[in-house]
């Protein structure tokens, strides 16, 4: 009953040609563009949240959660290596955020950069003592680094302590496009563009050497090193890289949501978006955003049986974890040899 | 920073860091064990424990009808009934710890798939065992009646030689010397370091691989059991996730001592309990987690196998 | 597992979600207004929610069998707590036009990420609970002007009043302070820092991230302090663990603790241990306010034998947009208004009403409560 949709659909999509492929893709991106209009239009409203608002929950978690999983997934999908404290990133980024523009009066949009780059310098502060280690220690570190950042941001002034930083801006408007509490959908199109970033940024290095030079160290380490790679610097960059998709959340989920606390970054992000990816199907773009927007959409959806909904997510990641073990859409065959041992 | 805490009252901190830090060590060989012979870091150990609290409580109240407002018991009363809890304790924690592997981890290890999947089943697991345990319970924390008076051997330089904490202490020590001949001398301990070593190799030994991993997690079930019957006997006290920060503990003190090394859990616990106990006397509980995180680190970059490394079940090449 | 089986789940899944669809969709009638309950109702926070919930539910069906022409429904708005699930909850209850007011939100934190959105909306809130300084301060970003309001005093006026309860008969003692790192335990514990130097000195303070299992080394830091007074904000599980560890220790000074930890669980939660315990909260038990018929009648319309913590003030907040809507308002723009001119009297006898910033003038005095022997009593008005 393995049916492999991702090779069905790989196999249609090489059928094309490049208009078609053009084509096709700019529908798709119409449609994911329409989606906040979906609760209100007759046909598709069953699709709309109950008590919380549909086009929030299209930002976040939805948007963002495919956002930060595809960042996860260069590191856990792409280089194989087993991050617990994804969530850091995103409260690194949100916190940057805060401090910039509480302090400075910097916006979103000038803020973003040093988000990512805060992010980034975390991931390399982290990576470097621990990704020499190995895949299990690596992650135990990032679990401790996920919940040592929000403990931080816990005690510190500067962060505001346990009340969080308040007031943080809406982003400013970009050609006349308002970003404010009345207009989710706005914040709907900037994830999906960040999100179409992140794929195309993805794919090229995966094309390139990283993606080779990943897809090696993936498989197995030691021949990779042996064959001339240099696995340390691969596989930070791959860190770093996710880092920096992660912080680029963060900075702009702080200015949507306003306030931020530290009680929002939280151990069970990390498990969520985790679950995202592999749920999906580790290492496939397309299986990791499927993976995500049902999980994170799900427990909104079903929050009529409100108090059972963690019950459910619970038995659902193990369900199909034993009957669809490479996810939803696993990825490519040629990619899925047997990995080595234990590694 | 405040050391005069740490002067005037060391002793009392080093026994109590003891006590927490060998609960820890005996949860911590929960994830070890089964670490050792699947590579697999076992995420439901946490809620095994947090089943084997509540079965603490259920067995007082249910089977030994104790209640809150009761007196605590005395005698021979009392060592009938802390023997027959703490035995029940390490049952269901053993019996779940079986159930979990064939439900949640034998399917997947019988197709040979990614280790991800695991440990994704694993974080399925814990969820569903905290969730029911919270719908059933409701999301309060519970007491647990009072069945050991907390009575002291005397003071000590300022350290309380109380009860429960000896029990805990001496138990646990108990626990690991018997473990540590189970698995040198007898049969079943031989077959699940062969299993460590290599899977391959002890299948054409003829050692039944099934039963043996089924029974590394009954022996991680039972040492769960065994300190959730400890903590619940000394803090009185469960809630629904009471296995997440007590897991995450467990599980970096293995880490700290080497994971898959019996005696490495047992260091690390300890050194953890110790280490927690003296940073919130110097710098205050808030930086707690984070110094020991730190500690973790350190220790990792020093020695990139634990303090006590992997000697014992060494497998990697 | 066969293939059918995961057939008929899936099956059954689709199926719940298109029924679960018609059932949200349903269309209000005209002669009906919703008021939503936000607060905690699942998750670590729920029974605060879960408490208080009964005593809107009480007053609003009171009101209903009264065969009002407008009628009102209560909607449970679930935040858990939690400012990322406020963030989403708070639009989805703006965009619902049947709602006319929220009674909520219990906690501070998801109150600081659900104001904005009530602002833009221009939607009531009466809280029963959330006693957070900077929720009324006008120079504060979080502050909720003009649509904030509680029916509780602030913890600016609980701290002091805890500060005087919990050194009363001492003269001048040593008190050591630890809060849980919440917002409400920090913020209370500030509050008391502020007002203890009429009452007592500092002798050490600590935080403590809960949920912490062993509270020994606290205890250890309390013994060295030397302190006679100890004085937790948190709430009742871990108040329950500490002050357990405290007497275990044989610490012998007193314990006390504000509104979280004086819940009707916390006498069975630390058992021996909580005798003698002082707690303080701004709120005081329905069930010595009303008498035996009404609290039967509340018994039979809530399924609640015993009025949970905030009964009080979640009834007296109903009473509120019921007046409101008595008297005709049935938008969100009249009702707000109604609320932040309206002159109430409240369930204890004493007149509601609130001043600028939505802070509650009158309303309930902070009592002072004492355990007794496994039992809770209310000692006295502070």
């Amino acid at each position: 009953m393995m049916i492999n949709l991702r090779d069905k659909g790989a196999k249609v999509w090489d059928g094309w040609n490049r208009p078609t492929r053009t084509v096709f893709t700019l529908v798709v991106i119409a449609i994911v563009a329409l989606l906040p209009f979906a609760a209100t239009w007759g046909p598709t409203s069953f699709l709309n949240t109950p008590i919380t608002s549909f086009e929030n929950v299209l930002v976040y978690p939805v948007g963002m959660f495919v956002l930060m999983a595809l960042g996860l997934n260069i590191v856990v999908g792409k280089s194989g290596l087993l991050d617990l404290g994804y969530v850091a990133f995103f409260a690194i980024g949100a916190y940057t955020m805060g401090i910039l523009s509480t302090l400075y009066g910097w916006n979103t949009w000038e803020a973003m950069p040093f988000g990512i780059l805060f992010a980034m310098l975390a991931g390399v502060l982290l990576g470097l003592p621990a990704l020499r280690l190995r895949g299990d220690y690596l992650a135990i570190i990032t679990l401790g680094f996920g919940e040592i950042i929000r403990i931080v941001a816990l005690n510190l002034t500067v962060t505001g302590g346990t009340n969080g930083i308040p007031g943080i801006p809406n982003p400013p408007s970009i050609f006349g496009i308002k970003f404010d509490l009345m207009n989710p959908a706005h914040y709907f199109w900037i994830v999906v563009i960040m999100i179409l970033l992140v794929i195309w940024m993805i794919r090229r290095f995966t094309v390139r050497r990283p993606g080779r030079a990943w897809e090696a160290i993936r498989q197995d380490e030691d021949v990779a090193s042996l064959m001339g790679v240099n696995t340390l610097v691969y596989k930070l960059w791959s860190f770093v890289i996710g880092a920096a998709i992660g912080g680029a959340a963060g900075v702009l989920f702080a200015s949507k949501v306003m306030v931020i606390a530290p009680q929002m970054f939280n151990f069970n992000v990390s498990v969520l978006i985790l679950a995202c990816v592999v749920f999906g199907g580790i290492g496939n773009i397309w299986g990791v955003a499927a993976g995500a927007v049902i999980l994170a959409y799900l427990p909104e959806r079903i929050r009529f049986i409100s108090d059972a909904r963690q019950l459910i997510f619970g038995l659902v990641l193990i369900l199909m974890m034993n009957l669809r073990p490479d996810g939803l859409l696993p990825r490519k065959k040629r990619e899925k040899i047997k990995e080595k041992g234990a590694q | 920073m405040n050391f005069s805490v740490l002067t005037s009252e060391f002793w009392a901190l080093a026994l109590q860091g003891t006590a927490l830090g060998l609960i820890y060590s005996l949860i911590a060989l929960g994830y070890t064990m089964v670490y050792g012979v699947l590579r697999l870091i076992n995420f439901a150990n946490s809620e095994i424990f947090m089943v084997g609290t509540f079965s603490t409580m259920l067995i007082e109240i249910v089977v030994f009808k104790r209640a809150i407002d009761l007196p605590a018991l005395s005698g021979g009363k009392l060592i009938f009934v802390l023997l027959l809890t703490l035995m029940g304790s390490m049952l269901v924690c053993a019996l779940l710890a079986m159930l979990v592997e064939l439900v949640a981890y034998r399917r997947l290890r019988a197709r040979g798939t990614n280790r991800l999947a695991s440990l994704i089943s694993a974080i399925g697991t814990s969820i569903f065992l905290s969730e029911s345990v919270r719908l059933l319970s409701g999301s309060r924390s519970h007491s647990a009646p009072r069945v050991l008076d907390k009575w002291s051997f005397g003071e000590v330089a300022g350290a309380n030689f109380r009860i429960d904490t000896m029990m805990t202490i001496v138990a646990a020590i108990v626990i690991f010397i018997v473990l540590e001949i189970f698995v040198t001398k007898s049969h079943l301990g031989k077959a699940i370091r062969a299993v460590s070593m290599s899977e391959e190799n002890s299948k054409l030994m003829g050692i039944n691989l099934n039963r043996v991993i089924t029974m590394t997690f009954a022996i991680g079930g039972l040492t769960t059991g065994a300190a959730a019957f400890f903590y619940t006997t000394t803090y009185e006290n469960t809630v629904f996730n009471v296995g997440f920060n007590l897991g995450i503990a467990a599980f970096t003190s293995a880490v700290l001592g080497g994971i898959g090394n019996l005696r490495g859990a047992f260091y690390g616990g300890l050194s953890l309990g110790l280490l927690e106990q003296f940073a919130s006397a110097i710098l205050g509980s808030q930086w707690k987690s984070v110094t020991v995180f730190l500690v973790l680190v350190l220790v990792l970059l020093i020695k990139p196998s634990g303090i006590f490394g992997e000697a014992v079940q060494q497998t990697r090449t | 597992m066969n293939k059918k089986f995961t057939r008929g789940l899936a099956l059954a899944a689709s199926a719940a979600l298109v029924f679960g669809a018609v059932a949200t969709t349903q269309a209000n009638a005209a002669s009906e207004v919703t008021i939503a309950v936000q607060g905690p109702f699942t998750g670590d926070y729920a029974q605060l929610g879960v408490d208080q919930y009964p005593g809107a539910q009480f007053a609003v069906a009171k009101y209903n069998a009264t065969k009002p022409k407008v009628k009102i429904k209560l909607i449970k708005a679930d935040s858990q707590c939690d400012g990322t699930v406020a963030a989403n909850v708070a639009p989805g209850i703006a965009a619902n036009a049947a709602v006319v007011g929220v009674i909520g939100t219990s906690c501070s934190g998801e109150a600081r990420n659900s104001i904005p959105s009530y602002k833009a909306a221009g939607l009531a809130m009466v809280s029963p609970s959330a006693t957070a300084v900077d929720l009324t301060d006008p120079l504060s970003k979080n502050n909720g002007s003009p649509v904030f309001h509680r029916v509780v005093v602030n913890d600016a006026t609980q701290g002091p009043a805890l500060a005087k309860y919990a050194t009363l008969g001492l003269k001048k003692p040593k008190v050591f302070l630890i809060d849980d790192k919440s917002p409400y335990g920090a913020g209370l514990i500030v509050a008391v820092k502020d007002a203890l130097p009429a009452y007592g000195t500092v002798a050490g303070q600590d935080s403590v991230p809960v949920p912490l299992s062993d509270w020994t080394s606290v205890v250890s830091k309390v013994k060295a302090s030397g302190a006679a007074v100890v004085i937790y904000g948190g709430y009742d599980a871990d108040a329950a663990k500490f002050v357990k560890a405290l007497r275990d220790n044989g610490y012998k000074g007193i314990f006390a603790g504000g509104d979280g930890v004086d819940t009707s669980a916390f006498p069975g939660l630390a058992g021996s241990a909580a005798e003698g315990v002082r707690m303080t909260a701004p709120d005081v038990p329905f069930d010595t306010l009303v008498s035996k018929a009404v609290l039967k009648d509340f018994q039979k319309i809530t399924g609640v034998k015993v009025p949970g913590l905030y009964v009080t003030s979640a009834y007296d907040s109903a009473n509120i947009y019921i007046d409101c809507i008595k008297k005709g308002n049935t938008t969100r723009s009249t009702i707000l208004d109604c609320v932040n001119d309206g002159l109430w009297k409240g369930i204890g006898g004493g007149a509601i009403s609130f001043d600028q910033d939505g802070d509650v003038i009158g309303g309930a005095a902070v009592g002072g409560y004492l355990v007794k022997k496994g039992k809770i009593i209310y000692d006295k008005k502070l």
